[in-house]
């Protein structure tokens, strides 16, 4: 079994939410390291030639994306994006919970590699725990002097901002989550131009991912040479995917990249006994599925896009043969449809009519002319929008109406007998 | 996108090639070569949202569509506008658009000059594969006093949001919810209001937002469009005005009126059109007898009129006749008043019936462009914003968008950009940023001493443009015809008159015979209320011409029914010294004449000679054509020492604020603008609040030399100075120069919410 | 000459044999106006304003009909419906309707563009008067009493809103002066007819 240990060591043996366990078992000294002895130029080498790879669902290398910020004397943020709420995914919410240290110093090394003076961090609303429980790490490590004014006595400053959400999916999506942050209704930004340019109150910012950030104390530790042993050719490092379904064992677990399906699946305790398997949906709720023709393939950024999917943010999620993909396709639409923002038409009112429409199927009213009607809306509309959120209605609903059309066809509406 | 004009961007649009300077959005490239591309949300003047996703085009070596709203030009690029591929993409967005949009085209407002009903014809697809219901949302929703909401209709281009941020400044209007289910709405819920409202209903690209004046009252294609001047206030803001059987039911802002309105209009330039038709007008001479009006023949009255004149220059000579007005006449008109009496010898004369001085700015003075542009600005005086809305946008837009400091010596605050305020001229050039380089200056024309004060002030070496905003629409233009008892047509020199002041002050002496006002109402607006109505019944033949039985007509020996300005044609004069044409739209009601017919009849009967029209045409453009001499606050301009501003010890020292809502004739006999007016109010600081016991909503009597004036409604504002009660001019319910000028008044009586009523 | 006079008889008697023919058919001419001709179904004839079966008019006030118009013979001045007084289903309806019949040169336009199948053309043909300012038919002339009102109001929701403006609505004449000619089959041609279109 590939599963490993690397973000996820001494969770469910230790209480890592105590800053003196967390210390004891190395904690901090990354931090210490970075701030005492590395340029921010360092640690963002260290980013960079670790093949490190946005772990919030888009894959952009994070040392690229960090060069992206100007070099202007402007004042920067690094903004950590914990408002996790990609149907499937629950990694952050464990992260945040047990071992808020961990993400903590993750986020403190990103801001110093950014060269950051403030560093927020967006929690999502619901996450009442993991805020209650990260505002606490957060003091003690105040408290220790690793965030405030001189840290270790450089001269270095660092301020933290916890923030919580409302409750909106689509403040994950980096503009939506900086409006947000700024008080404003929660809405992606029209881009160009892009955060690392004008972000948060207009400055340049970095938005990351909680694993993302928190990978980067391993890395420090171990050395980016470590980080890029492990994975596929351009997929790097480890993964906490969070696997859901129909398995055994449901769970996070932390693989190498590049794991086989199939060997995903057998570590999630396979699938119930006397139950055959139908598909995956490995990315959250905007990936396509992959069935079984996909089974061998490598769980890395670009096999799962070669399979006409993606990796996302990691959430794994198995259907067996008792699926009823049109309630599946019509759960996952209507909470697209009801996460838009409603600012861009193709969203707003496509999510809307096709909410509508597979409501009617799952009611067995469903029309002949729906299906072509369902393939064609959701295709035009993919592409035609502001943010990504409306183009993540279409794959699964696309790729479970191409995989199981007798599914649907089943839900037609019984043709009367008219003359 | 004119200051890097140098650097060209070649590129091609639908195969034609062509050069833009770089940072043009496609969208604005594309109109170059006349082709026109589809837009909801984007806007010339808000910029780019994209939301709609309507704008779609194909540029070679993307593989989606773009949005040509918020692509800029590129070297080399290659675009097309029109083909299958961008076809298809606008036929889904429409489809989209249309599927939660009702099919209420018939009874809709904007039926007709639609953009969503044009581009669906243009580009959508005819049939729809729509099966279910669509969504219903609240109809009619009422969102202040000027506008009507249908919510179904909204598809959610935000430009009614983006218009309050950006332009506004102030963000009444928000996106409520998510989803299909979000819909416009203020903020807090409480009614949609500020000054320029009605600008969204021409914004909004489908008919969500529709006028309350104008809701089911027409179609666009019943109406006669005619192109005028606002003359409401001095910006002189171009406008369409729309009329159907002789009513005119509604009025459009010029959208490439960039010079002047920029392409809006406020609230009561657009709605204040209500008041030609009200049943209040005269439409008949009255002359009294006694103390009742009888109605006379227009004969008659010019009969009247002249053997006054007459009687009195040959009893006492010309001094004995005054006049006074003309901010509210065309230049042309202005020109023939001061001509014709100046022609009998009468030096009285004076367009001044307020309180304001002056109106042109002098030497000095700027474009609205320029105003747009400078560093810093110094309001003195009356706020612009309720005295010059559309100008004060501009401040407003020097302000949010290129960071100009803004200093402000006002009363009152009414403006919601930030800025510095101070109580003194002194503090105002002191906060001024020393970097900079371009400095404006708005004056109300009002207190000469203190702008001068200022121009002392301000640092050397830095571009100064003035500006003066006026009480009335074309009091420059009037001034500079020569309505002035010492100026001649063009500021030449003229043999001294007396001015208002001096001209009441005889009246009230007895000196005068003959006091003749042309659209003016100084019993209302003049500072010295007091003393206005003891000239005007002293006076033995007063003769106004008047819309309405104003305050002043009141008082008259002869009243003339006078035309508005959509019954007229003529130039007006703005701010800014822009000749601006004054276009007939209406036929008058029958017994109307204009200003200018009445001094042709006067002219008859007192055989004096006019120029012919050519002539006076002539002489109107020659007088704008020179350039004045004089700076703000010029001693040409002056009258009284100007009263000492200091907080008196006991009791409250009166502060005059003008609103353009607020006004004796066209706003209060209009009823579709009578929400938007003032209220009868005394603004007090949160300081004298806690002093009097008094709180927002509670009613005072206030006292002073032995006049009264009952029953204001109290306001407690932030940002007034202790010591100081603000009313609002120009309000016949509570007419601010009911003391003396400079008056120390006492709350006599406080009647609190409850009604108690306690003894101050 | 005998053969001149001859021809001569003989035209004067096929003329007379055409006219004893028409002497013993049937007459053409009816004696109007004791006896009412039959027009045809489509006769375009003087206008009224229906109402629903509910009693609210269906004009709603939109000026399709005077825009249609090619007389400039309507002149149509829309309102607010007030909540309490609703004359027409949503919120428009029309406060002045006027149509010119002098002017009018009847051919339907106004009824092919209505929405609401408001405005019809009637057989009734007879308006006679003196004053031609007796021509001017306002909505008291033009709107069919309340308890002639046909059809079902559009769906209406809690607001009073029709959800569908565009549904063809069916129509009933009320208006019945010839024998044979049925109203209600003339909705049917319409209908059958705008079914066509559709399809």
């Amino acid at each position: 079994m590939p599963v490993v240990k690397v973000l996820t060591d001494g969770i469910g043996e230790v209480d890592l939410r105590s800053i003196d366990v967390y210390r004891s078992r190395g904690g901090y000294v990354q931090w210490e390291r970075a701030v005492r002895d590395l340029t921010p130029a360092a640690v963002l080498e260290y980013a960079d030639k670790s093949g490190l790879r946005g772990r919030g669902g888009a894959g952009f290398p994070t040392g690229k994306k960090w060069s992206f910020l100007p070099g202007n004397d402007k004042p920067r943020y690094l903004v950590c994006n914990c408002d996790e709420a990609e149907p499937g995914t629950f990694k952050d919410h464990m992260l945040l919970e047990f071992t808020p240290h961990l993400v903590l110093e993750g986020i403190l090394l990103g801001a110093y590699g950014i060269g950051s003076h403030h560093a927020f961090i967006y929690i999502r609303g619901e996450f009442k725990e993991g805020y209650r429980i990260f505002t606490q790490a957060l003091e003690a490590a105040r408290a220790a002097g690793f965030v405030g004014k001189n840290i270790f006595g450089s001269g270095y400053d660092l301020e933290v901002t916890v923030h919580r959400g409302a409750g909106a999916y689509i403040c994950g999506e980096e503009t939506a989550l900086l409006n947000s942050l700024e008080g404003k209704r929660g809405e992606p930004r029209l881009k160009p131009p892009f955060p690392a340019v004008a972000g948060l109150y207009g400055m340049p910012t970095v938005v990351n991912n909680v694993e993302t950030l928190a990978y980067l104390v391993p890395i420090l530790k171990n050395g980016w040479e470590w980080f890029a042993a492990v994975g596929t050719e351009r997929s790097k490092g480890y993964k906490v995917v969070s696997i859901s379904g129909h398995v055994q064992r449901p769970g996070n677990y932390e693989v190498p990249v590049g794991t086989p399906v199939r060997e995903l699946i057998e570590i999630a305790g396979g699938l119930r006994p006397g139950r055959t398997f139908k598909a995956v949906q490995p990315g959250g709720g905007s990936s396509a599925c992959i069935f079984d023709e996909h089974l061998d393939l490598p769980y890395d950024y670009e096999s799962m896009a070669k399979a006409g999917s993606m990796m996302g943010s990691g959430a794994f999620v198995v259907f067996d043969d008792t699926t009823d993909f049109v309630k599946a396709a019509y759960n996952l639409v209507r909470f697209f449809a009801h996460e838009s923002c409603g600012q861009c038409t193709p969203c707003r009112e496509g999510g809307h009519w096709l909410e509508a429409v597979l409501e009617r199927f799952v009611h067995g009213r469903g029309l002949r002319s729906d299906l072509d009607m369902l393939k064609r809306v959701s295709s035009t509309i993919t592409g035609l929008n502001l943010c990504a959120l409306g183009d993540s209605i279409e794959p699964f609903l696309k790729s479970v109406i191409n995989r199981f059309p007798e599914q649907f066809e089943g839900k037609l509406i019984k043709e009367t007998v008219t003359a | 996108m004119a200051d890097n004009a140098a650097e060209l961007v070649s590129l091609t649009i639908d195969g034609v090639p062509l050069k833009v300077p770089k940072g043009t959005l496609l969208v604005e490239a594309a109109k170059q070569i006349k082709q026109e591309i589809p837009v909801y949300c984007y806007h010339t003047k808000l910029g780019p949202a994209g939301l709609c996703r309507v704008c779609l085009v194909e540029i070679e070596g993307t593989p989606k569509l773009q949005i040509a709203c918020n692509t800029p030009v590129a070297d080399g690029m290659v675009v097309r506008t029109q083909n299958a591929k961008v076809d298809a993409g606008r036929a889904m967005i429409l489809e989209l658009l249309l599927v939660n949009h009702p099919l209420d085209c018939p009874v809709c407002d904007k039926g007709g000059e639609c953009d969503l009903q044009d581009y669906a014809m243009a580009y959508a697809r005819g049939t729809s594969d729509l099966a279910d219901p669509k969504t219903s949302k609240p109809k009619g929703v009422d969102l202040g006093p000027t506008i009507v909401l249908d919510e179904e209709r909204c598809v959610v281009c935000q430009r009614c949001v983006r218009f309050d941020d950006i332009i506004v400044g102030d963000p009444q209007l928000v996106l409520k919810d998510r989803g299909v289910r979000d819909m416009i709405a203020t903020a807090s819920g409480d009614p949609y209001r500020h000054n320029f409202t009605g600008n969204v209903t021409e914004l909004c690209p489908v008919g969500a937002l529709t006028s309350k004046t104008y809701r089911f009252k027409s179609r666009p294609w019943d109406l006669d469009r005619t192109q005028t001047t606002c003359t409401q206030c001095s910006v002189g803001c171009q406008m369409f005005s729309d009329v159907r059987f002789g009513v005119p039911l509604r009025t459009m802002s010029v959208e490439h009126d960039d010079a002047i309105s920029d392409g809006w209009l406020c609230d009561r330039g657009r709605y204040n059109i209500g008041f030609y038709d009200a049943k209040e007008r005269i439409t008949q001479p009255l002359y009294k007898r006694g103390d009742t009006f009888m109605q006379i023949s227009w004969d008659d009255a010019f009969a009247l009129w002249a053997r006054a004149i007459t009687d009195a220059i040959h009893l006492s000579g010309p001094q004995s006749v005054g006049t006074i007005g003309g901010g509210r006449l065309t230049n042309e008109e202005a020109y023939v008043a001061q001509y014709l009496f100046r022609a009998l010898g009468v030096n009285n004369l004076d367009w001044r019936a307020g309180r304001q001085r002056q109106a042109t700015p002098g030497s000095r003075g700027g474009t609205l462009a320029d105003l747009e542009r400078a560093n810093a600005i110094v309001v003195l005086g009356d706020s612009p914003a309720d005295r010059a809305p559309v100008l004060d946008l501009r401040i407003r837009k020097a302000v949010k968008r290129a960071n100009a400091t803004l200093v402000r010596v006002a009363p009152l605050d009414v403006s919601p950009v930030p800025s510095i305020d101070v109580v003194d001229v002194a503090q105002a050039a002191a906060a001024l940023p020393a970097t900079a380089s371009s400095i404006a200056v708005v004056w109300d024309g009002i207190d000469a001493a203190a702008v001068e004060r200022l121009l002392d002030a301000l640092p050397e070496n830095v571009t100064v443009r003035t500006y003066i905003t006026s009480e009335q629409g074309n009091a420059r233009g009037a001034e500079t015809m020569g309505m002035h008892p010492r100026f001649a047509p063009g500021f030449a020199a003229a043999e001294n008159g007396l001015d208002t002041e001096a001209m009441l002050a005889a009246a009230s002496d007895g000196a005068l015979a003959v006091l003749s006002i042309f659209g003016a109402n100084p019993a209302l607006r003049h500072p010295n209320g007091p003393l206005v109505r003891a000239a005007l019944a002293k006076t033995p033949f007063v003769v106004v011409s008047e819309l309405f039985m104003t305050e002043s007509a009141k008082l008259a020996t002869l009243v003339l029914p006078a035309k508005g300005a959509f019954e007229k044609n003529g130039t007006t004069l703005n701010a800014t010294g822009d000749a601006l044409p004054v276009n007939a739209s209406l036929q008058a009601p029958e017994g109307v004449l204009s200003d200018l017919e009445m001094l042709v009849g006067l002219a008859e009967q007192l055989g004096v000679n006019l120029p012919a029209q050519e002539a006076v045409h002539a002489a109107v453009i020659e007088a704008i054509a020179q350039a004045p001499a004089f700076d703000l606050g010029d001693h040409a301009f002056r009258t009284r020492a100007a009263q000492a501003a200091t907080i008196p010890a006991d009791g409250l020292r009166v502060a005059v604020h003008s609103n353009v809502f607020a006004g004796d004739g066209t706003s209060a006999h209009d009823e579709r603008i009578v929400a938007l007016r003032p209220l009868a109010e005394a603004l007090l600081s949160t300081d004298d609040a806690k002093v009097y016991g008094v709180s927002s909503g509670d009613r005072i009597d206030l006292e002073a030399g032995g006049l009264t004036l009952h029953n204001l409604s109290v306001a407690v504002r932030a940002g007034i100075a202790r010591g100081t009660l603000v009313l609002v001019d120009g309000l016949a319910t509570a007419p601010a120069n009911s003391f003396a000028p400079g008056a120390v008044v006492r709350v006599v009586h406080v009647r609190k919410g409850d009604s108690t009523l306690v003894e101050a | 000459m005998m053969r001149k006079r001859l021809y001569n008889i003989g035209a004067i008697l096929q003329g007379l044999g055409i006219t004893f023919k028409f002497m013993f058919r049937r007459q053409p001419t009816v004696p109007y106006p004791s006896v009412m001709k039959q027009h045809a179904p489509r006769f375009h004839g003087l206008h009224e304003l229906r109402r629903y079966a509910d009693g609210k008019e269906r004009c709603i006030g939109c000026e399709l009909c005077s825009s249609a118009c090619p007389a400039n013979a309507i002149t149509v001045i829309g309102a607010e419906n007030a909540p309490e007084d609703r004359r027409s289903p949503g919120e428009r309806y029309a406060a002045r309707y006027e149509i010119d019949e002098l002017r009018c040169i009847f051919c339907g336009l106004c009824e092919e563009a209505c929405p609401t199948d408001a405005i019809v053309l009637t057989p009734r043909f007879e308006m006679s008067d003196y004053r031609r300012g007796s021509f001017i038919y306002s909505k008291d002339r033009l709107l069919v009493p309340p308890e002639a009102g046909v059809g079902t109001p559009p769906d209406e929701r809690p607001n009073g809103i029709p959800a569908d403006l565009g549904r063809v609505a069916e129509v009933k004449s009320t208006v019945d002066i010839a024998a044979g000619y049925s109203a209600t089959n003339r909705g049917e041609v319409l209908k059958t007819h705008r079914r066509g279109l559709a399809g």
